[in-house]
Order: structure tokens, then C-alpha cells, then sequence
């Protein structure tokens, strides 16, 4: 009985743990010294958080506790991002995992069941469930607070 | 009959300690020999080579020696060290440069996680390895 449960709870528990991925079409360079990854062509990035599409990918990665994690993904040429409901779009992507913001410029793009906004730099707060969007000449400028308990 | 039977067995283990020593000297001398002589093959290899960028295991079906300076495992190979484990078939390795490739499918373990590719080449002393084609990396991140 003790067996089976143990299995069960490796099962359970290898599931539990997070995974990501990285796909590229065309070539995946890993380069130990810079410690990053460089996707090009037909990239998808997934985390725990989100799925990134792009022509190109850099990935930075540090040890942590005798592993590596991703800690900063530059996404390039055609990003686009599915958060949930919302999908942000735009020239340029960075996502840094300590503070879990990600950062679009470049005819952005920020779309949800309910609206769609444009402009030209997009800063999505993760955690804090907000969402900054600005216009090319800063005179304008758009925040969007996002309603907790709204659908998003 | 049983006051003699120990003694045989703890000869008999003697013996087979000695014949595995013996054979492991001669796997490793092979290794060196390969590197030596001018045209050699050598069926299920396995070495370990030093490089500038440190110690790397090698192994294979078949190792071909090309050149001075550069040989091929054929059939299913692996390349292992600290960092990587790359597992592929018909991998070309050339020593001088620090340099192995194979336009075969590979797959690639390392601390992140696993990654599957239609090809690489390890330029080893630059720390870098380029995957082609279609490229999978799944990280326990």
C-alpha cells in the first residue's frame, strides 16, 4: 500500500514541478560562457506565466540552487505574447523574471476579449496586474488598471 | 574436499581480477593507438580525450580515424563531460580546433533540462554548441 502511495506522490510530484520550453525552426545556439540561449526562426518560449512567439529569442540564464533558471528573454520581430485572455504584440519583448514585467516596444498592441489598445511601448506588470501603455511622443499616455476580479 | 574449496575459489577470483585489469589496460592502451597509427577502426569505443576545454568521454559503435587530426564515431555516439551529455549518431571530431559535429539528431542533457535537435556543432573551446534545424528544449526551470 505504502508503494503504491509513494508512486502516486512521485507522480504527483513530477508533475507539479514547473516546466518551460523553448522550439526554434532553424537553429538554437547555447552559449555556456555568456550563459544564454539564442532561438532563431519560428520561436515559441512558454513559462509558468505565459507563451512568446517570435523570429528571434535570447535567454539568459544563471545557476540557482545546482540548476539554471531564465531570469531575462528578449523576444524579436513579430512578438507576440498570450497572457491568459490578452495577447500583447509588438517589435520588441523583454521579460524579466525577477519582478515579472514584461516590456514591448514598437507598435504595440494589447488585446482582450473586450478591447484593443495600440501604441508604442506596453510595460505588463504581471503580479501587480497592471498595464502601462504609452504613446510614441509621451504627451499621451494610457494606463490601464485591470479590475482583479474582472475576467482577464 | 571442502578445506580445499576456498582456497580455489579466492584463486579462481584472483585470477579474474588480474584478467579484468588486464583487459582494462589494453582498452586504454587501444585509445592511444588509435591516435597513432595511420588508418585504424575500432568497434564499441569508448575513451576519454583531453581538450582545452577539459576532459571529454567519448564512445561509439565504430570509431574511424580520418586524419591526424580528425575522427568519426559512427552509429550510435556520445559525447560527456561536465557540462553536457550529447547523445547522436555519426559524429565527426576534429581535435585540434576543438571542434564535433553531426547532422544527425541529437539529443542534449545538460543541468537545465533536455533538448532535441536535427544537428549540432560543439565548438567546444568557445563554449558554444549551435543546434540545427528544428529545435525542442524543455527546462526544469
Amino acid at each position: 500500500m505504502t508503494k503504491y502511495i509513494l508512486i502516486i506522490l512521485l507522480f504527483i510530484f513530477k508533475y507539479a514541478q514547473s516546466e518551460s520550453y523553448v522550439k526554434a525552426g532553424d537553429s538554437l545556439i547555447w552559449d555556456s560562457e555568456k550563459q544564454s540561449y539564442t532561438a532563431n526562426g519560428d520561436v515559441e518560449f512558454q513559462n509558468d506565466k505565459f507563451i512568446a512567439f517570435a523570429d528571434e529569442m535570447i535567454a539568459e540564464y544563471i545557476e540557482q540552487k545546482n540548476k539554471e533558471v531564465f531570469t531575462i528573454v528578449e523576444l524579436f520581430n513579430d512578438v507576440k505574447i498570450e497572457f491568459k485572455d490578452e495577447i500583447f504584440k509588438g517589435d520588441y519583448a523583454i521579460y524579466t523574471r525577477e519582478d515579472n514585467i514584461i516590456r514591448l516596444t514598437g507598435n504595440v498592441s494589447i488585446k482582450s476579449p473586450t478591447r484593443l489598445l495600440t501604441g508604442y511601448e506596453l510595460i505588463a506588470d504581471i503580479d501587480n496586474n497592471k498595464r502601462i501603455l504609452n504613446s510614441a511622443d509621451d504627451e499621451s499616455l494610457v494606463e490601464v488598471l485591470l479590475d482583479n476580479n474582472a475576467k482577464n | 574436499m571442502s578445506k580445499f574449496f576456498p582456497k580455489v575459489l579466492n584463486l579462481i577470483i584472483f585470477f579474474i581480477i588480474v584478467l579484468q585489469t588486464f583487459i582494462y589496460y589494453l582498452n586504454t592502451k587501444s585509445s592511444t593507438k588509435v591516435f597513432s597509427q595511420k588508418s585504424v577502426s575500432v568497434e564499441n569505443f569508448s575513451s576519454i580525450v583531453l581538450s582545452k576545454s577539459g576532459m571529454t568521454k567519448i564512445g561509439s559503435e565504430k570509431l574511424n580515424k580520418v586524419d591526424g587530426n580528425n575522427i568519426s564515431l559512427e552509429g550510435t555516439s556520445y559525447l560527456e563531460n561536465s557540462k553536457y551529455k550529447i547523445y547522436g549518431s555519426n559524429i565527426f571530431i576534429n581535435i585540434e580546433d576543438d571542434v564535433s559535429y553531426s547532422n544527425d539528431d541529437v539529443e542534449v542533457i545538460n543541468s537545465m533540462g533536455i533538448l532535441n535537435a536535427e544537428g549540432f556543432t560543439n565548438l567546444d573551446s568557445e563554449g558554444k554548441i549551435l543546434f540545427k534545424g528544428k529545435v525542442t528544449f524543455v527546462s526544469h526551470d
